[in-house]
């Protein structure tokens, strides 16, 4: 292996690596804005020059690539390479670069939406001039749209073609290309040829400064105000790592966050703009109990004493219905408390997309199908025949919440019941049939283990504050077991429910949320 | 080692009160002659010396577009964490594509340090003279946006208690360069 000084540190890296990678693996920090790792190399921004001895000029670290030399070449007898990422001629370089790419931009800090997480920001600060000796006048350009919810500033664009490259390489749609040449360059689409792919958020992420927004964000508020939430998208079963950053309890905007295991660096934009849906809702915060037509609200004591009631009246005739929306630990209460028959509503599907650099959208809508399954043992294949067969009169029912569409078929079953029980968060066609409805947390609200269709245990964290009454659904799911029979544990914390679903199940044993962590954890122990 | 500590015994003249009593009217009678250093509030107003930081105010150009472009460097910078802003898309043409859909701030957290001046990049918020904007409730002194340029209104001009005309110098009414 190459045997590399980078600013008087040793450093034995594979061959093949560049010196970029190789100083960033050892904490040392090299500025750039071309480079991306999920993205070919250009070398355009000349942010990552660095010194290598023996080379007549700087070169660019995010292209210059480490390998063994010959004995008689090696410096000092013993390294293939030494790099000075700090020296005098270095950091001189760094200013001039910056003071290229700003004598054009705008200065627009205050009315960015970048600010706060802007590479041109952070690196003026420290490596750039305090001022411009630019005294001409600046090129300005107006906004344009790229595509339906991007638009471009093109003064703020520093021509990193980060995302023209995105658009050439993950998304394969290459609806972006560079117009003209040298000063007059610019980001341009085709005008029949719009830049409104399911990725196309991805690029106002990727773009190091402001250049790049997302309709749904601009202008909204400042990074610095929000809170930044790890957690997993929702939206369909592959299960895409994100950010989510709220202020008090809405939710700002989603980001894609790195799993390599799962989604790289991106995300779809039905994940990302799919949270507007839980906005304008129908929620319920507090237990109904239905009389005659209407519901009446009930404290949590009496709507779990109502269920019990309306469970015990036919205790072998009721099923339960598990949820591929709701977590692992929720699905195994409740398949818990109806061993006996136990299933789901149909599986709710859209189109299966893959695009050229492997990203999926996965034609199951719904985060955790896979889980579901594994955690619920007889979940049986055709729920509506079985319902006939065995005459069962109550169902206990985990409501998959508002992408549920009830078809006519599962409304009039439904109609037909006893009673019906419904863990809900919002009024849905769902809970609208129900004789009890228990308020549980909505998506972003809740806590607990999801498995993505690759057998990836991922945590779901809450991104939202708990609202009113409601109360976790695995919490409102152990209240009603333990009401059934006093004789079952009584669990205080998520932990426990992960414990016990361990114990039943090989695949999750030894589970915890600090073994799933950030990255999540394979069920087949490698990743997936 | 103890001491013995002996009580004072009033003589004839002190019993008499009225060597004190005098000198007392004394210290009367000399301020009495005095310049005063109360004033008659509220008929009569305190006059804040320059640069005194009481209530804010929002700026606007000469055009009538408010010159805050919603960058929340103020609240950010605000110790009290009493500004609170909702930016939205400018309504006007023109650069500063930015503006405050709402602006608040809550005049009881205040501290009146004036970091929120000194942090804006846009001169558009400031600290005036007033002093006495008492009010009923504690949601009365919240002041919003249509407040603060009411405010504005009231002093862009001229001091707001003395009713003197502000030299051109002090103005601060500078156009728009974008
Ligand atoms: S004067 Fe100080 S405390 Fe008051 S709003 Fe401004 S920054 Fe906040
Ligand atoms: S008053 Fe100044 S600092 Fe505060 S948001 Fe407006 S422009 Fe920014
Ligand atoms: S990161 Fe190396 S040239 Fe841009």
């Amino acid at each position: 292996m190459p045997l590399l000084k980078i600013d008087g540190k040793e450093i034995e890296i594979k061959s093949g690596t560049t010196v970029l990678q190789a100083a960033e693996a050892n904490g040392i920090e090299i500025p750039y804005y071309c480079y991306h790792p999920a993205l070919e190399i250009v070398g355009s921004c000349r942010m990552c020059l660095v010194q290598v001895e023996g080379m007549p000029k700087l070169q660019v670290s995010c292209n210059t690539f480490v390998s063994d030399v010959s004995s008689d070449r090696k410096v000092d007898g013993k390294y293939d390479m030494v790099v000075h990422t700090q020296n005098d001629l270095v950091v001189q370089e760094r200013k001039n670069i910056l003071e290229f790419l700003l004598l054009n931009h705008p200065l627009d800090c205050s009315v960015c939406d970048q600010a706060g997480e802007c590479y041109l920001q952070d690196y003026s600060f420290k490596f750039g001039n305090a001022h411009s000796r630019f005294d001409e006048n600046k090129r300005v350009r107006p906004n344009e749209f790229l595509g339906s919810q991007i638009v471009i500033n093109h003064n703020r664009c520093i021509m990193c073609s980060q995302c023209v490259r995105f658009t050439q390489e993950i998304s394969g749609t290459s609806e972006l290309f560079v117009e003209a040449r040298g000063y007059n360059s610019k980001i341009a689409v085709l005008e029949d040829n719009p830049l409104d792919n399911l990725l196309a958020g991805n690029v106002a992420d990727i773009c190091p400064v402001g250049a790049l927004l997302s309709t749904d964000y601009i202008h909204k508020n400042r990074i610095w105000n929000l809170k930044k939430q790890p957690s997993v998208c929702q939206d369909c079963s592959v299960g895409c790592n994100v950010d989510v950053f709220s202020q008090t309890d809405q939710i700002l905007r989603l980001t894609a966050r790195e799993n390599l295991d799962v989604n790289g660096y991106f995300m779809c934009d039905i994940g990302r703009y799919g949270f507007h849906r839980y906005e304008e809702i129908d929620r319920v915060l507090q237990p109904m109990v239905r009389k005659g037509d209407s519901f009446v609200s009930a404290d949590w004591e009496t709507a779990i004493q109502k269920t019990i009631d309306l469970i015990k009246k036919n205790k072998s005739n009721t099923a339960g219905i598990v949820s591929p929306f709701h977590t692992n630990e929720s699905n195994f209460l409740l398949g818990q408390i109806f061993k006996d028959v136990l299933g789901s509503l149909p599986p709710i599907t859209g189109e299966e997309i893959t695009y050229p650099s492997g990203f999926r959208i996965s034609a199951d809508r719904s985060p955790n199908t896979r889980g579901m399954n594994d955690i619920c043992e007889g979940i049986v294949e055709d729920l509506a025949s079985k319902i006939k067969t065995q005459d069962i009169r109550t169902l206990f029912i985990l409501d998959d919440g508002v992408d549920r569409k009830l078809d006519d078929k599962w409304k009039k079953i439904i109609g037909k019941m006893d009673s019906v029980i419904v863990l809900s968060y919002a009024m849905t066609d769902l809970a609208k049939l129900a004789h009890v409805v228990l308020p549980g947390h909505a998506p972003l609200e809740r806590e607990g283990t999801i498995t993505n269709d690759k057998g990836r245990i991922q945590w779901l964290r809450p991104s939202l504050p708990v609202k009113v009454e409601s109360k976790p659904d695995w919490e409102i799911l152990m209240l009603v077991r333990n009401a059934l029979d006093k004789k079952t544990e009584h669990f205080v914390e998520l932990g426990e429910v992960m414990k016990k679903m361990g114990e039943k199940f090989e695949n999750y044993a030894g589970i915890t949320f600090f073994k799933v962590g950030n990255q999540g954890y394979s069920i087949n122990g490698k990743s997936s | 080692m103890a001491t013995i500590v002996k009580s004072y015994e009033p003589t004839f003249w002190d019993k008499l009160y009225l060597p004190a009593l005098m000198r007392g009217l004394i210290v009367t009678f000399r301020h009495f002659f005095r310049k005063n250093v109360t004033i008659q509030y509220p008929d009569q107003k305190h006059i804040p010396p320059e640069g005194y930081r009481g209530l804010h105010r929002l700026n606007k150009y000469p055009e009538g577009r408010i010159k805050c472009v919603a960058c929340e460097m103020c609240s950010a910078a605000c110790p009290a964490d009493c500004i609170h802003i909702i930016p939205g898309p400018s309504p006007w043409d023109g650069g500063k594509e930015r503006y405050p859909v709402r602006f608040d701030i809550d005049l009881l957290r205040c501290i009146f340090c004036g970091f929120c001046e000194m942090a804006c990049p846009e001169e558009a918020i400031e600290l005036t003279e007033i002093y006495d904007f008492s009010d009923y409730t504690r949601d009365d002194l919240v002041i919003d946006k249509e407040g603060l340029l009411e405010v504005y209104d009231l002093t862009k001009d001229q001091n707001y208690y003395t009713k003197k005309n502000l030299s051109k110098a002090s103005s601060v009414n500078t156009s728009i360069d974008t």
